[in-house]
């Protein structure tokens, strides 16, 4: 039966995405990549690394908008679960995020691309957290369109982070820091709990839960 | 009348506000009316029992399933058809890829079967000429019936709508009426709205609600016969009434206690309902 | 006749402009209190206070130039400036998203002013901004020691751009209509902006530099404040102009294509085009001269003041401080022997002012006898380098002669830069490069370094463990011997009865 729902949603899915939203974040990704390749004669290490985070930043912001659905009132009550529909659109996504990180990866010159696996690393997170972010407010709120809100709160949270994060929690460490592997761990704890909150906002609650001083 | 759909002691809380305190009711077939004033708790009620929002406390079935477990609430969402009151669309759609969308998220996967269903409710709200059209071309009145048909599709035996005919004109309202009719034949109908006038020509039952709680449950004759007695005419607003206006005749038409030698006249279901209110209004005063 | 139709009497239509100006005064009243209550906003000023107590936490200890104190304002205000371009964004397409364009659309107040009302609503955010602006360079006044001149053309840089910020977000909104717009564009400037500004390093870059709101320096030291030449009004006048430019075009697209606001437009157009022209400009014939003047020859320039025996020389802003430098001279004099105890010193301040802040050079040591060199900065390791260089100048004569020292003398030098300090150590910790108390260092002064070996290490600490009051008698005693040249580190530490390190003294 599921199986039958997923196969013949497939289409009206893919209709149904925010392609505009997510075409302009890998347009601007695309774009960052290009520029050492387009502006620069003598580019270095350092600026390949600062667009590649700035293209994984744009593609997460995309990615916020994911779960936008205008029709979210009329479907809220349909038999095929929310888990469901969620996990098709982002398996939608995945295929075509991957293929557009391996040609970010590849606008930069072979020369002065820093480590490819650790910014990959990186990149996920980033997605995973735009995600975990976005299933969240949809898991919270009754809002159709959360994307904006949550595009906003990633934002300036990740600007904010960049700012005031102590230096030695190399999350945003350059690949000859002493930082960078120690960095490259937090990376991946971050993955992880993206990972896990997207997870916990996937299904519907039976269910209020509230916090009861008393148990009735 | 054999019960559908019976809900015991739902309770809802927003912060202190109670949307719904303890409210249980019992439906049947046909079409019940849902009145109350804004704010009364129309909405939530209708939202639990589209499965759409979980209450704190209390339990329903509908049909025979309950919601309370994961695999009740599948069971219910396959048997539920939901209009709510602010329906989004994907504007890029066409009206008959959006009810398909619909039918789909409902399970219906066999192609052919379900396309021709698709037809058919868009048939039967009306819309069989414009299906090929986005529906950010549609009017207001066309997109409140792709909702109503997004709602129809596969033949639920339980069909919750919201408000369905605000913002409609006239006509436009007529012909809502009919489908509503026509959908409450062998089905339950729970139907949310501000028009007393709905409920008078389309419910065999209705049930009035205020402050979240159940304050009225019967027959619309029953409701009407609440204000027997207590509407007159007069020349002027009475003002002991709890309510008065001129008529279009120029008389003035008085709902409350009336004073002796009043000219009574016979009370509508409006009538009725705001008795009822009022009721309300004094023991919340007392 | 449609001439008699469309002039009203013009009472009645200043009535009706008034009305309308205090409608437009009204909105933009209730937006700009919606946009500093949005979370994104408060949660950025908060961070922004936070993060002023941060960089302002020792203040107090630092004697601030208040010169670099007016740019240390400028980096923060991008946390609201980021916050209050989306919010101020999200506000404006808010009617949109919720669909009550249509019905607004058709109210008295046409859509262009409800434009003009968006982009004053922005006015507190940077008015806010102003105050924290203000309140961290008050704190950087009121500090103590501290000096110099702030200037008006830096400090207003942080309000410009959190102002420069929400009309760009207003614009933005009324450019493209989708919601991602704002984010992905922000992203994109943001990061091309630093891609640009990590690859042109060359000097030629100047004009294009100066485009961004906020401009780093590449050197962090510190110049008076007449020989920074930073276009810093031309900069504030550029913020301004291209903020009205960016609010007045938004009015422009939205139908508001009245002559007062087509002029406006000209106006903020060139305002922005002088200020970008005027900054562009290379630095003033004059200021470079009065650089290299201020480098080569700074007794031109300097005013003196008489502390003691000795004789201060300062650049104007730094007078207040000879007091300061004279008690440390003067307590390292007090602890040497010999004629040098009564040595007429002369600190002269110098700098390297040649390249403006755009690079470094080392300042020469002197060779004049007993010329001591004393930096534009004070406070923390800055303080046990002067008095480190005042030793050596007591000991050797010059600072030229220090520079090469290498033999025992240098456990004199330290000693005296450090014996009369309450917490020796720390201080000989802060004036070596690595931070250590052990092996071999590098001692910084204001001018060449110098360098101590493990061996003078170990005998200086002892020394310094000993106390002020068991070692200044043997040092005066033995100050002949003490400051005598190729005097070995193994006799000195005899001479001033500490255990001799065993090993070999090399210098690194």
């Amino acid at each position: 039966m599921t199986t039958g729902v997923l196969g013949q949603l497939v289409r009206p899915v893919l209709r149904a995405l925010p392609r505009r939203a997510l075409g302009a974040g890998a347009g601007a990704g695309l774009l960052l990549a290009a520029l050492p390749r387009l502006l620069s004669d003598d580019p270095d290490q350092w600026t390949a690394l600062l667009v590649l985070r700035g293209a994984a930043l744009a593609l997460a912001l995309g990615l916020t908008f994911l779960l936008d659905d205008p029709a979210r009132q009329v479907t809220v009550a349909v038999p095929t679960r929310r888990m469901l529909r969620t996990a098709l659109r982002t398996a939608l996504v995945v295929p075509l995020a991957a293929l557009w990180w391996t040609a970010v990866v590849l606008l930069i010159p072979s020369e002065i691309r820093p480590p490819v696996g650790a910014l990959t690393l990186e990149a996920a997170a980033a997605a995973v957290v735009a995600l975990a972010a976005s299933a969240t407010a949809v898991r919270l709120t009754d809002e159709a369109e959360p994307g904006q809100r949550v595009a906003i709160a990633l934002l300036a949270t990740s600007m904010a982070a960049a700012l005031l994060f102590p230096e030695n929690w190399g999350l945003f460490a350059a690949p000859k820091d002493k930082w960078w592997a120690v960095g490259h761990d937090h990376w991946a704890f971050v993955l992880a709990g993206a990972a896990l909150v997207w997870a916990a906002c996937g299904p519907e609650p039976v269910r209020r839960r509230r916090l009861r001083l008393i148990p009735s | 009348m054999t019960t559908t759909v019976s809900a015991a002691g739902l309770s809802l809380r927003y912060g202190s506000t109670h949307a719904l305190d303890d409210v249980s009711l019992r439906l049947g077939e046909g079409v019940t009316g849902l009145l109350g004033p804004n704010g009364a708790g129309k909405t939530t009620l209708l939202r639990v029992l589209a499965t759409a929002l979980p209450a704190d406390s209390g339990a329903f079935t509908v049909l025979g399933h309950d919601p309370g477990t994961t695999a009740g609430r599948q069971a219910v969402r396959r048997v539920l058809g939901y209009l709510p009151q602010t329906p989004g669309f994907h504007p890029d759609f066409t009206a008959f890829e959006f009810v398909d969308y619909v039918a789909i998220l409902k399970e219906l996967t066999d192609r052919g079967g379900r396309h021709r269903e698709v037809r058919r409710v868009l048939e039967e709200v009306d819309l069989s000429d414009v299906r090929g059209k986005r529906i950010k071309k549609l009017s207001g009145g066309m997109r409140q019936r792709v909702a109503l048909a997004a709602a129809l599709v596969g033949d639920p035996g339980f069909l919750v709508l919201d408000e369905p005919t605000v913002g409609l004109d006239p006509e436009q309202r007529m012909r809502f009426r009919e489908l509503i009719a026509r959908a409450g034949e062998g089905r339950t109908v729970l139907l949310s709205t501000h028009q007393t006038e709905d409920v008078a020509m389309l419910c065999h039952r209705v049930v009035v609600m205020a402050g979240g709680t159940v304050r009225f449950d019967g027959t619309p004759a029953e409701l009407t016969a609440r204000a027997a007695g207590r509407v007159w005419s007069g020349t002027e607003r009475d003002p002991a009434a709890m309510a008065g206006w001129r008529t279009g005749l120029g008389a003035f038409r008085n709902v409350g206690d009336p004073p002796p030698g009043a000219e009574l006249v016979e009370p509508t279901l409006e009538d009725g309902y705001l008795i009822t209110l009022d009721g309300m209004a004094a023991e919340v005063a007392a | 006749m449609s001439a008699v139709l469309e002039k009203a009497p013009p009472a009645e239509r200043a009535d009706e402009q008034r009305r309308s100006r205090s409608a437009v005064l009204a909105l933009a009243l209730f937006e700009a209190r919606k946009l500093l209550l949005r979370l994104p906003v408060l949660a950025m000023f908060v961070l922004y206070v936070a993060w002023i107590g941060w960089t302002m936490r020792d203040a107090w200890t630092t004697f601030p130039a208040l010169q670099d104190v007016d740019r240390a304002t400028q980096t923060g205000p991008l946390l609201p400036a980021l916050a209050v371009l989306l919010c101020a964004n999200q506000a404006v397409l808010r009617s949109r998203r919720q669909d009550t364009d249509r019905h607004f659309d058709v109210l008295v107040l046409e859509p262009w002013r409800r434009t003009v009302a968006f982009a004053l609503s922005v006015v507190p955010a940077a008015g806010l901004t102003a105050l924290l602006v203000a309140a961290q360079f008050t704190w950087g006044v009121i500090a103590p020691g501290s000096v110099g001149h702030g200037s008006v053309g830096e400090l207003l840089v942080g309000p410009l751009t959190v102002l420069l910020a929400g009309t760009a977000g207003v614009l933005l909104a009324r450019v493209v209509r989708s919601p991602f717009a704002a984010p992905m564009l922000l992203v994109l400037a943001f990061f091309s902006t630093l891609f640009l500004g990590a690859i042109s390093t060359g000097s030629d870059g100047s004009a294009t530099r100066w485009l961004v709101p906020v401009i780093g320096d590449a050197s962090s030291k510190t110049l008076p404040s007449d020989l920074l030449g930073r276009p810093a009004v031309w900069h504030a006048l550029y913020l301004f102009g291209l903020a009205l430019t960016l609010a007045l075009a938004a009015v422009l697209v939205n139908g508001g294509r009245t002559k007062t606001v087509a002029a406006a437009l000209v106006v903020a157009v060139g305002l922005g085009t002088w200020g970008a022209v005027g900054q562009a400009a290379k630095v003033s014939k004059s200021t470079t001269d009065a650089r290299v003047l201020a480098t080569l020859n700074p007794a031109k320039v300097q005013s003196c003041a008489r502390h003691g025996n000795s004789t201060y020389c300062a650049f104007p802003e730094w007078m207040p401080r000879t007091g300061t430098w004279a008690e440390v001279a003067d307590h390292v004099q007090s602890l040497a022997g010999g004629t040098a105890a009564q040595e007429k010193l002369l600190v002269r301040q110098r700098v390297d002012a040649r390249y403006g802040m755009d690079g470094d050079g080392a300042i020469e040591p002197s060779t004049t006898p007993y010329q001591v060199t004393v930096g534009t900065r004070w406070g923390g390791p800055r303080v046990p380098e002067f008095a480190a260089a005042v030793s050596s100048v007591l000991v050797t004569g010059s600072e030229k002669a220090s520079g090469s020292l290498c033999d025992g003398r240098m456990v004199t030098i330290m000693w005296l830069a450090l014996g009369w300090q309450s917490d020796p150590l720390t201080q000989l910790r802060a004036v070596r490069l690595d931070d250590s108390v052990s092996g071999s260092a590098i001692v910084l002064s204001p001018t060449n370094p110098m360098s101590m070996t493990a061996e003078q290490t170990t005998v200086v600490r002892e020394l310094l463990t000993a106390g002020k009051v068991t070692v200044a008698p043997k040092v005066k005693a033995h100050w002949a011997e003490l400051t005598a040249p190729k005097v070995t580190t193994a006799k000195v530490a005899e001479l001033l009865g500490v255990k001799a390190p065993a090993g070999a003294d090399k210098c690194v």
